[in-house]
């Protein structure tokens, strides 16, 4: 049906494509790259070598689930560990595992927060939070494009430095104990 | 430009998209290709032509948004984009069609009419009128732009833009009075 106006300014201003244009236009923005700074996008020359780097780390992640996050102990990432490693967990279980784990450091560690002093309580919770940050970021990222061995190896590192934070924290607490 | 432009959300979108997130720029797209389209089908009258230019405008916006300033309004800035593409793509520039005129003279944008117009009737009528008034009427009278605004947009003076706008509006009366068609 034909709307009547009165003024100009009745008309629509939003009139749809006939076509969905997004399609082209990604193709578009994909081939001309970003205004990300080249540095970042340079990245995509070395992923091979990064998926590889991936592969391992994600078996680091593994090792320092399996032995319980033990807080003096930086997990500590070699080669021979994917080969070795004939029983290995399937990569969701293995996820779910550092899921649970993780949860369960969390509610340690926020029962430790309780007890700090406020200016410690709000720095260790700052940096807390922005690993997290980070971890999201890097999750968006890779929910964007799955298979990017840079980002799998830098969410690989960044839930590490997490899980060591974590375990830093609530073991501060137990010393004090 | 009118404050309904201004989407908060559009400012965490814009971050991510400056980073080089994809999906959020697709987002920014979805929420204003509509007004991004709607302004270059006017401005052109040719739907393919328009549809070029809508793509092309993002494509465009994708590769300036580290020079994309939070403070502005997101959508100012696209339809900007849009403008500069449809103009680049048009063979002969319409800028200087007039004289400028007294600037003081013609203060009142919004086009009102006697009696109710048909959308579509009114929208042939905008087709029809020549291309810089066309330009000034669809910037200021339809999108809601300050004539300094609409002038910047398509490099013309501000005079110029009020003189274009002027013309448009008899043009148009003129034309909805005869029956377009």
């Amino acid at each position: 049906m034909n709307r009547r106006v009165t003024r100009i300014d009745e008309l629509a201003r939003d009139i749809p494509p006939p076509r969905d244009l997004w399609p082209a236009i990604h193709a578009g923005i994909t081939a001309a790259g970003t205004g990300v700074p080249q540095a970042t996008r340079r990245r995509g020359a070395w992923l091979p070598a990064a998926g590889l780097a991936a592969g391992v780390a994600l078996v680091a992640i593994g090792v320092l689930i399996g032995r319980n996050i033990a807080p003096q102990a930086a997990p500590v990432v070699t080669a021979a560990q994917p080969a070795t490693d004939s029983g290995m967990v399937p990569a969701a279980l293995r996820d779910a595992e550092y899921r649970k784990q993780r949860d369960h450091l969390l509610v340690e560690v926020q029962d430790r927060l309780q007890g700090m002093p406020e200016a410690e309580r709000e720095k260790v919770s700052a940096s807390l939070k922005t690993l997290q940050r980070s971890i999201q970021e890097i999750e968006a990222a890779l929910g964007r494009d799955p298979a990017n061995a840079l980002l799998q190896e830098l969410l690989v590192s960044s839930c590490q430095e997490e899980m060591r934070a974590l375990t830093a924290v609530r073991d501060t607490g137990r010393q004090e104990i | 430009m009118k404050p309904d432009t201004v989407v908060e959300f559009d400012v965490a979108l814009i971050e991510r998209a400056r980073r080089g997130d994809a999906k959020a720029f697709e987002r920014l797209y979805r929420d204003h290709v509509g007004r991004v389209h709607g302004l270059c089908l006017r401005m052109t009258r040719n739907p393919d032509l328009a549809a070029d230019c809508c793509q092309d405008a993002f494509i465009k916006a994708w590769k300036a948004l580290p020079r994309f300033e939070a403070r502005a309004s997101f959508s100012t800035w696209l339809h900007r984009i849009a403008v500069n593409t449809v103009l680049e793509k048009r063979r002969s520039p319409s800028n200087s069609e007039l004289a400028v005129e007294d600037p003081g003279e013609y203060q009142e944008p919004v086009l009102t009419f006697d009696t109710p117009v048909e959308e579509e009737e009114l929208e042939a009528a905008i087709a029809s009128l020549p291309q810089g008034a066309r330009d000034a009427l669809v910037l200021c009278g339809v999108y809601g732009y300050e004539h300094s605004e609409a002038a910047s947009m398509l490099g013309i003076a501000v005079g110029t833009c009020k003189a274009q706008l002027h013309r448009a509006r008899g043009l148009l009366k003129d034309r909805l009075e005869r029956g377009v068609r």
